[in-house]
């Protein structure tokens, strides 16, 4: 997620600010201190004038300011908002006022085309045997992205539409293709977008009242969001290309990453995963995979992607293994009770399917701060045995 | 979730292998909690879950690791190969690509698992009598040409489940057994650890115990 523009500061100050952070202290906000790490989401709640100003002012910009953006969207975006600022942390929308339009128009254009040129064109038969297997598989999972969600369960066009997405953004990047769980990372978006052309609607939902704005939606308004989704997915994938490609190493490279950084925090969690047989690829490929879409509901994913949208580059890589690491270490009272079947069925089953934001927002603190004591350390990590 | 064991006299470890949406996952939810979910979402690597069955006086735990059925999967999931003494490979009766594709995992199989392990050769979905596109006899000939065990299961009616599970399980027992007899070892009692299986060293697919045919009943075409 890193547009053009200039490298920013660090998104937040120091975690000795962050701890001291009160509710009513609005400087330390705009300055984009996650809240402490046993902060819930009321504080942030009871000042919304004053974010829905900042957030205007910001965004009401010319140029808008991205360090600024990030430093404020990093506590997370009003629903309202959420859908112009994730196109532009995204890189999709362009900071500059006069050239969206244009731009927006254009990229919508350019997605339009390679619809006809890749999907629409060919008859079935006119597929090579790849492109019918690959057709085959994202229609296979489509059905069963988000069972459980309205929008994505039970509207056949917006299946239609994230099967239009899938397919050409696999075909426009051979070298990973589809990959399962590359369906979960596209219905975020899918949500936030809908929610700019849901009148009333509150956003950042997925159950029967999008469901039912999404099936009333004219045409070309579903096209729009699923061009737009198309592109953001792109961007979002562009910076982690190597989760995806063969053998899949950039997953590999982060379950290795999480299991050294529980090993420094934890160890006595990490002693007993060892002693137990538990090996971290068995639990952690699937959150580094589907970046814990599968363990974390839809609203409180929403939430983190604010943050990892806002994170200068690597928020759905490196600060996506803090977060793995802050929440992996959360249970560790009731992890070290439980022997080797039952830490692997409590770890692919984990009790966070209900979690709200308020839920998460203190997860994302807890893995600013181990960020702060870790970051650029990589050496540090691997020198250490 | 409580954590402690109960009882048994072996661990087996099984993986559950064959394309995706074929229906692995609903087999071991089937096998291990009664439970079918029309639209579970896709497995993404493996996913793990046990049950103890009882067979000739024996409590067999056995340790199922269910694998993501897609290519790009295959580095992750074949790791999980390794010390597996069964595997259950699934095609879907109403989906023809998903039973030609058998021949790919068994070369998987050869390439990645022991080499005594047991297969028995699933066609899962056989409440879809309509939408049938593999018909019984050619699969019983192509698992006799292979020397598989074959069953035909739906994991949405349960018929056919559980008896493939104890079918394979019984028959890694009774293999074991008779290896460790040939051998002329004593009672066996093996202490094992957390995730440490039994692996089977001889002679897995020759007996006509592992050959037999089965489709599961009504679903004869």
């Amino acid at each position: 997620m890193s547009p053009p523009q200039s490298r920013t500061p660090p998104p937040a100050p120091p975690p000795s600010s962050a701890r001291q952070q009160t509710p009513g202290s609005s400087s330390s906000s705009a300055r984009g201190a996650p809240p402490p790490p046993h902060a819930d989401g009321a504080g942030l709640q009871s000042r919304p004038s004053f974010r829905d100003s900042k957030y205007s002012e910001i965004l009401g910009a010319d140029v808008v300011s991205l360090p600024d953006l990030r430093r404020l969207a990093w506590n997370g975006v009003p629903p309202a908002y959420r859908p112009t600022v994730w196109k532009l942390l995204c890189g999709y929308m362009p900071a500059n006022r006069d050239r969206r339009a244009a731009a927006l128009a254009r990229k919508r254009r350019e997605y339009a085309e390679a619809v006809a040129a890749h999907f629409a064109a060919a008859a079935d038969a006119a597929r090579s045997a790849q492109e019918q297997a690959l057709l085959r598989q994202i229609l296979v999972d489509i059905p069963r992205t988000a069972p459980d969600a309205p929008l994505f369960a039970e509207v056949a066009a917006v299946q239609r539409s994230m099967t239009r997405a899938l397919y050409v953004w696999a075909q426009r990047h051979p070298a990973s293709g589809y990959v399962q769980g590359i369906n979960d990372l596209l219905t975020p978006f899918y949500v936030v977008f809908l929610g700019e052309h849901v009148v009333g609607g509150e956003g950042g939902g997925a159950g029967a009242a999008a469901a039912a704005a999404a099936a009333a939606l004219p045409e070309e308004a579903l096209k729009e969001i699923e061009a737009d989704a198309y592109w953001c997915l792109t961007k979002l994938l562009d910076n982690i290309q190597d989760h995806y490609t063969a053998m899949q190493p950039g997953l590999q490279r982060m379950v290795l990453r999480l299991e050294e950084l529980v090993r420094r925090i934890d160890l006595d969690l990490h002693a007993h995963l060892a002693a137990e047989g538990v090996q971290f690829i068995q639990f952690a490929f699937r959150w580094m995979n589907c970046l814990l879409m599968r363990e974390l509901p839809l609203p409180a994913i929403v939430r983190a992607w604010d943050t990892y949208l806002s994170e200068e580059d690597g928020g759905f890589e490196s600060f996506h293994v803090y977060v793995c690491a802050a929440l992996l270490c959360k249970f560790s009272p009731a992890l070290l009770r439980l022997d080797f079947a039952a830490l692997v069925l409590f770890l692919q089953d984990m009790p966070t399917r209900a979690w709200s934001e308020a839920d998460v927002e203190p997860l994302l603190s807890q893995a600013y701060i181990l960020s702060t004591l870790f970051e650029n350390s990589s050496a540090h990590l691997n020198v250490t045995s | 979730m409580a954590g402690k064991d109960e009882e048994y006299d072996y661990l087996f470890k099984v993986v559950l292998i064959g394309d995706s949406g074929v229906g692995k996952s609903n087999l071991l939810s089937r096998f291990t909690r009664n439970e079918f979910n029309l639209e579970s979402k896709s497995t993404i690597g493996v996913e793990f879950a046990t049950k103890s069955i009882q067979t000739e006086n024996k409590v067999i735990k056995a340790q199922i690791w269910d694998t993501a059925g897609q290519e790009r999967y295959r580095a992750i999931t074949s790791a999980y190969y390794r010390g597996a003494v069964g595997a259950l490979l699934v095609y879907d009766i109403s989906k023809h690509i998903t039973f030609e594709n058998v021949e790919r995992w068994l070369k998987e199989l050869r390439d990645h698992a022991e080499a005594n392990i047991v297969v028995m050769l699933v066609g899962n979905k056989c409440d879809l009598r309509h939408l049938r596109t593999v018909s019984v006899e050619e699969a019983t000939e192509f698992a006799e040409k292979n020397k598989l065990a074959f069953i035909e299961t739906s994991a949405l009616d349960a018929s056919g489940v559980d008896t493939a599970f104890q079918r394979i399980l019984t028959e890694i027992y009774r293999l074991m057994n008779k290896k460790q007899m040939s051998a002329g070892g004593s009672s066996p009692t093996p202490a094992l650890g957390q995730g440490e299986t039994i692996a089977l060293s001889s002679g897995a697919t020759d007996k006509a115990g592992s050959r037999s045919k089965t489709a599961c009943s009504g679903c004869r075409t």
